[in-house]
């Protein structure tokens, strides 16, 4: 199989390959003239190095909302934490109901609240899916700084 | 009939009837018969007691368990389904054992055969586990999670506040807060600290 | 070389935070009473930039810069509730990178195809490129130029592009990326119903009793559509939630019916549906005999690859979309052969979930609700995928009435509103003309003042075809706008670049930050984005929105609409129409574009009066009239009375979005229905007015095998898609620290069992290989996406990992769109 996939190869070389400085010239095409992607200064047609999966870091203190209606980020890590039609996990600390014993943030009002601004006795059940507008933090280097900034009284 | 019973009466009177044998060979047969004997319950029982056999009929919480903490993790430490089902002090884990002859009979009836079955029973499953845990104080957490060897200092802000109040009064007890750590939960509508 | 460029960036960087930091701010405010000044934020509303649900949200503003944003109460569609990527939207602007300048590939001062990036003036750049265009079309001709657009663009951004296009530089080879995620909902629709676009709209979510997701994965590719469904599941028990994958994700979490099938046996499970109710005699026969006729699919039709490819040499009828009439019982024998079993065998789904499935939908109680989006768009068999799903409804009268709705859902958010509406692909015009049509160009040519002739009837390069003619040297000039095709399109190493670095030809990409596109062309043109303009986008249940501009851009950057229009400034009639053409409408002479397109009396028709005083707007003062509003004001004409009626412009602005058809100021929810659409005449009930004689197509297609499967040596499936917490190529949102944080890096999702087999443990550095190219990834074997043995899932916002690479340029024959969901790939230990 190898040796006629090699066959091949050659032959299509042979029969469709440009002289070699044809093939110099088309190699210096791929050249991205310095400009730096998210990439980095990388050439399209090199392969570069994943990184290491990033770790969520387990547990730190709250982290400050740069504007009124910015979500909280979760400040812990949520391996295996279910939420779905028989459980959900995130509420078992968070609810009314168990925050204050367990010491996690209380969920805002505002999800108590149905489409039409009604105010229900339970968390509304659009707002069930906490993953949505939470999400953990790995721990990483953000790969662009980002010049946002917030107003002088949340500074 | 008369031939089974002078059968037996033989038997018995040759059990009675003082062996021939040193008392010596005697004890040492016992002996090595007992090791025979024990070591084959033992090895039945732990037979009993490893992931291949659990997953005779729990294979999707089996698999389900792949994926936690308690099967994979940074030092590769890891619990199989007995070290946290089956109590680890013997008298407790041949009660249990016994008790188990009755899921025998839920084998044989075919009571979770298929995943549907086994989702819809799950809950009582799970509930009866809860509560083996609870009346034993998390006994099987414990064996290896030994509150007295908690370094506080080291542990997230979350379980430090819980670790070192509720669980140190013995107000609560590892299974109250730590539900559906190796596998996924069942319905939970009703459970106590659950929405 | 590299070096002084780069300190130039920087350098213009800081010049423009000195100019920021140079604004003095007041001092902090000692208590609040005296403070309110100060804390005072500027609130207006846009649309969200990212995905086709189309929420609204409110931008906050202060001292030119956006300072918060939040949900927008008053919008039917999100009602105050944004995802994590809509609460992020007020850093997207903000990356410290934004492009400030015009930047040429130069050597010694002068262009050069392999020089590096230097910074230029608009006027530099524009003169190398007008050069450029100019040269193609005077020795290879009009075909020789192109444009990549974009379902991003403003709708009168998209509206300038493909006239500047079609009829200044006369040529059809402008195609958006649209035509990459909706091309194949758009055939689905023109041939069933003869009108694009979904005829429900969201309010099916409040009154459907059974949802079924086809490979739609809503809990993360729309979250607040997946909230409003959530919401009715979970508040009203008897709701049932089926939802078919290729593999398990998220959206599995709300399933009460979850299947996983075989990649491409969608197809075969859609007959199997319309087979059951064939069979079980549940067919709505009242609806089926005054609303639809049978057609038959010509079958066999090949891949949508290069002629020579040896798949599509096989193929009988390649590229082929005609039908054939067919009775009833031509097409219950044309279903008899998908039973359950062989559904069964082929989709290894278990038969009792497929018989629930086809229950729901066969029950006539249940109003019964289908969304899908790639899964069935990204398909070489997507048009028929999104024809079968037609027919089930249609059998059922399930269709255009409250809560009963075949639903395509959109992946970008003016992919309706711009692409499809405005028309911005190689075939089409607005309004769902199509340049072939003689009598379709007539009426583009007439609304827009251009003598008879100008349009082109030849369709021209779509998107795919595009990069293989860059490749083949035939296609020489190209706009990229507004989007990041060398991160998107399919099979990258033996097509788009060498496409792209081709020495023949001249590749400009606009976009506010440096992509991989970016890195692959020659001239970079810096660009505004989003309320740096003012805008208008239309989301997937026909809601055109308009939003004002709120900030200015930073540097140099301008808004794609300032670039088209500027640029067409740089050509003189002559220089790009033949004589005769001209002759036909001598007062042309000697005018540019810029005039001939732009300044005909319609399109300059709004003095800048009518934009307030205190109202930013670049662009019309730039050019001196209410540029946006002329725009679209000539486009509409070509929607109105022809059932794609958009309100007056003004209105738009007041509203939070209407629904086309909008007559007499009402929008309308539900098309082809008596009473909500005012296109249906009383007593008529039903009426798909699309067609000439108001029948819906029920067409016949059968299953037919994936391009590429695995095989003994590339032994998995590769499917590629998105996450929740970014947005397409990720240009925006991974450059939102916390929208970066939340998902890192791209992982490929593995079967534990997968994984072991290959020595492989979490976390493992990759090899990712297919016949075209290969990556470097990390495995993940557990997480949101659980794919069965034999699947591996990657997504493809990273930049590092550019999975197309691996993908295969197989498209439908019929939509030209790619399937991005079906390679063969294999995954080494690196």
């Amino acid at each position: 199989m190898k040796i006629k996939l090699l066959a091949t190869a050659l032959c299509a070389l042979m029969l469709s390959a440009p002289s070699w400085s044809e093939q110099d010239e088309a190699d210096n095409n791929v050249n991205n003239g310095g400009v730096s992607s998210l990439r980095g200064n990388v050439e399209l047609d090199t392969q570069q190095d994943p990184g290491r999966i990033k770790q969520v870091q387990r547990d730190r203190p709250t982290m400050d909302r740069e504007y009124v209606h910015q979500p909280p980020l979760i400040p812990h890590q949520i391996r295996h934490y279910k939420v779905d039609m028989d459980a959900n996990k995130c509420l078992s600390c968070h609810s009314w109901k168990n925050a204050s014993e367990t010491g996690g943030t209380r969920i805002s009002p505002t999800h108590y609240e149905t489409r039409d601004g009604m105010t229900l006795s339970d968390v509304s059940p659009r707002r069930y899916f906490c993953l949505q507008c939470h999400v953990p933090q790995a721990d990483a280097k953000p790969l662009v700084e980002n010049d946002f900034k917030p107003v002088e009284s949340l500074r | 009939m008369k031939k089974i019973i002078a059968i037996i009466k033989s038997w018995w009177q040759t059990l009675r009837a003082p062996s021939s044998a040193s008392l010596g060979f005697i004890l040492c047969l016992g002996f090595f018969g007992g090791i025979i004997f024990w070591g084959g319950f033992n090895t039945g029982m732990e037979a009993t007691n490893t992931e291949e056999f659990c997953s005779g009929c729990h294979e999707v919480i089996v698999e389900e368990i792949k994926e936690t903490i308690h099967y994979s993790n940074r030092s590769g430490v890891r619990a199989i389904c007995s070290d946290c089902h089956v109590p680890h002090n013997w008298s407790d884990k041949i009660v249990r054992k016994v008790q188990a002859s009755k899921e025998l009979v839920a084998w044989a009836m075919g009571n979770i055969d298929t995943p549907e079955k086994f989702y819809e029973r799950r809950r009582h499953l799970a509930d009866r586990e809860w509560d083996r845990m609870k009346k034993n104080n998390s006994q099987e957490c414990r064996n290896c999670h030994e509150f007295e060897f908690m370094d506080f200092s080291i542990q997230g802000n979350r379980s430090v506040k819980m670790h070192s109040t509720a669980l140190a009064s013995g107000d609560k007890t590892c299974i109250d807060c730590h539900k559906g750590i190796a596998h996924e939960l069942p319905d939970m509508t009703g459970v106590s600290g659950w929405h | 070389m590299k070096f002084t460029r780069r300190e130039f960036v920087k350098a213009n960087a800081a010049a423009s935070a000195a100019a920021v930091a140079g604004v003095s701010l007041p001092a902090t405010a000692t208590n609040l009473i005296a403070s309110t000044d100060q804390t005072k934020i500027k609130w207006d509303k846009a649309p969200c930039r990212f995905c086709g649900t189309g929420c609204s949200v409110m931008v906050g503003t202060q001292n030119g810069k956006v300072v918060a944003t939040q949900g927008d109460p008053k919008s039917e569609v999100n009602k105050g509730l944004n995802c994590i990527k809509g609460y992020f939207l007020s850093k997207i602007m903000y990356g410290k990178d934004r492009l400030q300048t015009p930047l040429l590939r130069m050597k010694d001062g002068k262009y050069h195809k392999n020089g590096d990036f230097q910074p230029v003036s608009w006027d530099q750049a524009f003169d190398v490129m007008a050069d450029k265009f100019k040269q193609s079309i005077k020795e290879k001709g009009p075909t020789s130029v192109g444009m990549f657009g974009s379902g991003q663009w403003t709708v009168w951004e998209g509206y300038a592009a493909a006239k500047l296009m079609k009829a200044g530089f006369l040529s059809n080879n402008i195609d958006p990326n649209a035509r990459h995620c909706m091309a194949s909902a758009v055939v689905g629709f023109m041939r069933a119903f003869g009108i694009d676009e979904p005829m429900g709209c969201y309010d099916d979510l409040e009154a459907a009793d059974t949802f079924v997701l086809w490979g739609s994965n809503m809990a993360e590719m729309h979250p607040i559509l997946w909230s409003r469904l959530t919401d009715r599941r979970l508040s009203h028990p008897h709701v049932k939630v089926h939802v078919l994958s290729t593999f398990k994700h998220r959206s599995f979490e709300l399933a009460d019916n979850g299947m996983v099938f075989t990649p491409q046996s969608d197809l075969a499970i859609l007959n199997y549906i319309a087979n059951y109710i064939v069979q079980t005699d549940a067919v709505n026969w009242d609806f089926v005999n005054k609303h639809t006729v049978f057609k038959r699919g010509t079958t066999d039709i090949g891949y949508g690859l290069r002629p020579e490819h040896p798949l599509q040499k096989a193929a009988k009828n390649p590229d082929s979309g005609a039908m054939s009439a067919m009775t009833f019982d031509e097409y219950k024998a044309f279903l008899s052969e998908y039973t359950l079993e062989k559904t069964v065998e082929l989709s290894g789904v278990p038969a009792d979930k497929l018989e629930a499935l086809a229950k729901a939908y066969a029950d006539p109680k249940q109003k019964v609700t289908s969304f899908w989006t790639m899964g069935f768009n990204q398909h070489t068999r997507g048009v028929w995928a999104n024809n079968s799903i037609y027919n089930i409804h249609l059998l059922m009268g399930k269709i255009s009435e409250p809560g009963n709705s075949p639903f395509s859902l959109t992946g970008q958010p003016s992919a309706c509103g711009t692409a499809r509406e405005v028309g911005t692909f190689a075939h089409r015009l607005p309004a769902d003309l199509v340049v072939n049509n003689p009598k379709h160009r007539a009426t583009a040519e007439k609304i827009w003042k251009l003598p008879e002739g100008t349009i082109p009837p030849k369709p021209g390069y779509h998107a795919v075809l595009q990069n293989r003619m860059l490749k083949d040297g035939k296609l020489n000039a190209y706009w990229v706008m507004c989007n990041n095709n060398m991160q998107a399109a399919p099979n990258l190493n033996e097509e788009s670049l060498p496409g792209y670095r081709n020495p023949e030809n001249f590749i400009v990409c606009s976009d506010p930050y440096p992509t991989v596109t970016a890195q692959a062309a020659d001239l970079i043109l810096p660009t505004a984005m989003w309320v740096e303009k003012e805008g208008a986008y239309g989301n997937a249940e026909r809601r055109t929105q308009f939003w004002h501009q709120q900030v200015s851009a930073p540097g140099e950057a301008k808004s794609d609409l300032w670039q088209l229009m500027e640029f067409s400034k740089r050509f003189k009639v002559e220089e790009v129409w033949p004589a005769e053409l001209i002759a036909k409408q001598p007062e042309v002479k000697g005018k540019t574009l810029f005039d001939v397109l732009y300044k005909n009396g319609n399109v300059d028709a709004y003095s800048l009066d009518e934009v307030a005083e205190d109202q930013l707007n670049d662009e019309s003062r730039h050019f001196g009239f209410y540029v946006q509003k002329g725009l679209f004001e000539e486009y509409a004409e070509f929607g109105r009375g022809h059932g794609h009626d958009l309100a007056p412009f003004d209105m738009y602005h007041e509203k939070h979005g209407l629904r086309w058809p909008v007559v007499d100021g009402k929008e309308t929810l539900w098309r082809y229905r008596e009473g909500h659409d005012p296109y249906v005449a009383k007593g008529k009930g039903v009426d798909f007015y699309g067609k000439p004689d108001g029948k819906a197509f029920i067409i016949a297609t059968p299953f037919e095998p994936a391009a590429e499967a695995p095989d003994e040596e590339f032994d998995l499936w590769l499917s590629t898609g998105r996450v929740l917490e970014h947005w397409h190529s990720g240009t925006m949102t991974r450059r939102v620290p916390e929208l970066y944080r939340a998902f890192p890096d791209a992982v490929v999702y593995m079967h534990p069992k997968d994984a072991e087999k290959r020595k492989l443990r979490r976390g493992d550095e990759i090899v990712v290989q297919s016949r075209r190219g290969e990556l470097k990834s990390r495995v993940e074997t557990r997480g949101r996406n659980r794919p069965p043995e034999g699947l591996v899932y990657m997504p493809w916002f990273d930049a590092k990992q550019l999975t197309n690479k691996l993908t295969l340029d197989a498209t439908d024959p019929l939509s030209k769109e790619t399937d991005f969901k079906k390679c063969a790939v294999k995954v080494m230990k690196a």
